[in-house]
């Protein structure tokens, strides 16, 4: 194990096996994570992204010590998840996040304490701990509230202020901003940005795609169980097709017409989508040579027609990647 | 770089635990009905029942009654909060921390067993208010200490119903089903003894029969339960009792192992 990695994983496989029916006679297996390889450094921010029912969150409970796999080796900063989970414990925090997970008719301030003696805070610093996750947090000034008070935000601040509690040196965040409105989702940005300068490593899994461009140096999407894809944004912008996207919209093509766009140089994928009478072709461009000017001088006779040009973003690498692993 | 803190103490996570419950005890006005209001209608229901049955009938009534009131306040209430942090979902992030989950499961039991005292006492007040007057003790001291081993009895199979809500989130139902059968079945209303002879062999499996046998035996004169007197009885719970709580960190150790398999630790 290199010490430089935080989280080695080697075909992981995780299976549940469950019952239901009358007497619970059928049983149903299903095979939630299948031969996952991932290997995360420490000290950054890495992001897991998938579509729902991927294995996020299994694989985020694995590497937290809350699940065990079915076959495979789950190594977290050198130690491995089941035979060293007391060990670990101490080591990682873990924010599950949502509306359940607290103490509701205490407050903050008594949340944070049951957990800091749980995780063997010494006394004497443990009330300045406290008030520091609290201040990191901004929720200083409701800490004597009873949590069932809370915004959802707020309680999403609160997890995060448990897992940071003991200092661990991984933090693993599953969907942290996820039904939070955008300035609590900014604010929670901007906090697990300010971890990382702590030297925390952050496993992040997230549905925002902007949100794994903003905070993630090196991401990877998994799917039906599966690491599709493990790279920098620079990485799977490539393997996508380019790092530049030229969209055309008219209402409707012919084949012809978009043959002959595949056929463009510089241009190496072609897609399109229907939105009622209006068709878009997104193209993805590889070379300086497809140009927004090139592209409209090969679509002729569309009076209508709007072109633009973006850059490629993690959204249209990851619906990409998605539908490849569907096929 | 952060670093880890110091390993966690045993000892302080149940202290923890201890208070958070007090906490929540303290938080929630539903807990006065079982803790206070229904101590006072058993204590009343009872001493009717019992009125006129002999000379310790005050006694026979306050046995009855508080058991009852302890009952639910001890043993039920330890099973049920480990279901509440099944359903607040608080029970994930309690077994992620490192401290062993049997440890916050005694910080409970604690509080338990002293709310349990408190209903045993409201009880007894209640009866000796409706009587007039205190009830005939042989021994007050050895009934006081009985009374409390007692609760620790109970304690001991409030660790073996916590452990089953871990492992199930249908604990809940196992539990209600059987509460009352163990209920009669251990003597906590009447007598053991009373029962047919085939329930008596699977009483004796529960430390709780043993100990309320000795208190009967200390607190009402000419009482035969089993016949073995209350020292013999006691001998029994203690043993009973440590065996319970010997195997109760195993039990943990191994639901804790289950439940990290199946993955319904976040069931609800």
């Amino acid at each position: 194990m290199n010490d430089e990695l935080a989280i080695e994983v080697r075909n992981l496989v995780r299976v549940f096996e469950s019952r239901k029916g009358f007497f619970f006679g059928e049983k149903t297996r299903t095979e939630a994570l299948k031969g996952v390889e991932l290997v995360v450094r420490r000290g950054a921010i890495f992001g897991l992204l998938g579509p729902n029912g991927a294995g996020k969150t299994t694989l985020t409970k694995i590497l937290s010590t809350l699940l065990l796999p079915t076959s495979g080796t789950v190594r977290v900063l050198g130690r491995d998840v089941v035979e060293d989970a007391p060990w670990l414990r101490s080591r990682i925090g873990l924010v599950l996040g949502g509306e359940r997970g607290l103490y509701n008719r205490i407050n903050a301030y008594e949340n944070l304490r049951y957990f800091a003696d749980l995780y063997g805070i010494p006394p004497a610093e443990r009330d300045a701990r406290i008030k520091e996750v609290l201040e990191r947090v901004d929720l200083t000034w409701a800490a004597g509230r009873r949590v069932e008070e809370y915004s959802r935000g707020m309680k999403q601040k609160l997890h995060i202020a448990r897992g940071i509690l003991h200092r661990p040196e991984i933090l693993f965040l599953d969907e942290p901003t996820i039904g939070l409105d955008p300035k609590s989702a900014r604010e929670t940005r901007k906090l697990i940005r300010s971890l990382v300068v702590d030297g925390v490593t952050i496993f992040l899994t997230t549905h925002y795609m902007f949100e794994a461009e903003e905070l993630c140096p090196r991401v990877a999407v998994l799917s039906k169980g599966r690491i599709v894809a493990n790279d920098t944004m620079a990485g799977l912008r490539t393997r996508v097709g380019g790092d530049r996207t030229i969209e055309v919209e008219a209402y409707g093509f012919e084949d012809r017409e978009v043959d002959r766009l595949r056929k463009l140089p510089g241009i190496s994928k072609v897609v399109g989508e229907e939105f009622g009478p209006l068709m878009r072709l997104t193209m993805r461009v590889r070379t300086d040579e497809a140009t927004p000017q090139s592209v409209a001088d090969s679509l002729p006779g569309h009076p209508e027609l709007s072109v633009r040009e973006r850059r490629t973003s993690l959204e249209d690498v990851y619906l990409d990647l998605v539908e490849e692993e569907a096929r | 770089m952060m670093l880890p803190t110091s390993k966690p103490s045993r000892g302080r996570a149940t202290g923890a635990s201890l208070r958070l419950a007090i906490l929540l005890f303290v938080a929630d006005p539903q807990w006065l009905v079982p803790s206070t209001i229904a101590p006072i209608v058993f204590g009343l229901v009872s001493f009717e029942l019992f009125r006129g049955e002999g000379p310790y009938f005050l006694t026979y009534a306050i046995l009855g009654a508080g058991m009852m009131s302890m009952w639910g306040q001890t043993l039920y209430g330890s099973g049920w909060a480990t279901g509440q942090d099944r359903t607040l979902g608080t029970l994930e992030p309690t077994i992620q921390a490192p401290t062993p989950y049997l440890y916050v499961v005694l910080g409970r039991i604690i509080w338990n067993v002293v709310a349990g005292l408190f209903g045993g006492a409201i009880v007894y007040l209640v009866v000796v208010l409706a009587a007039g007057g205190p009830p005939q003790l042989p021994n007050p001291l050895l009934f006081l200490v009985l009374f409390v081993f007692v609760m620790v009895t109970l304690a001991s199979v409030g660790v073996v119903f916590a452990a089953a809500f871990v492992y199930s989130r249908y604990a809940g139902f196992i539990q209600n089903v059987g509460e009352f059968a163990f209920y009669i079945g251990t003597g906590c209303m009447f007598p053991v003894i009373l029962l047919p002879f085939w329930t008596n062999p699977i009483a004796l499996l529960f430390p709780p029969t043993w100990a309320l046998d000795a208190l009967r035996y200390v607190s009402i004169p000419g009482y035969s339960g089993f016949s073995w007197g209350w020292g013999w009885d006691l001998l029994g719970a203690v043993a009973v009792t440590a065996v319970y709580a010997a195997i109760a960190g195993s039990v943990f150790h191994r639901v804790e192992r289950h439940v990290l398999e199946s993955g319904q630790l976040g069931d609800y």
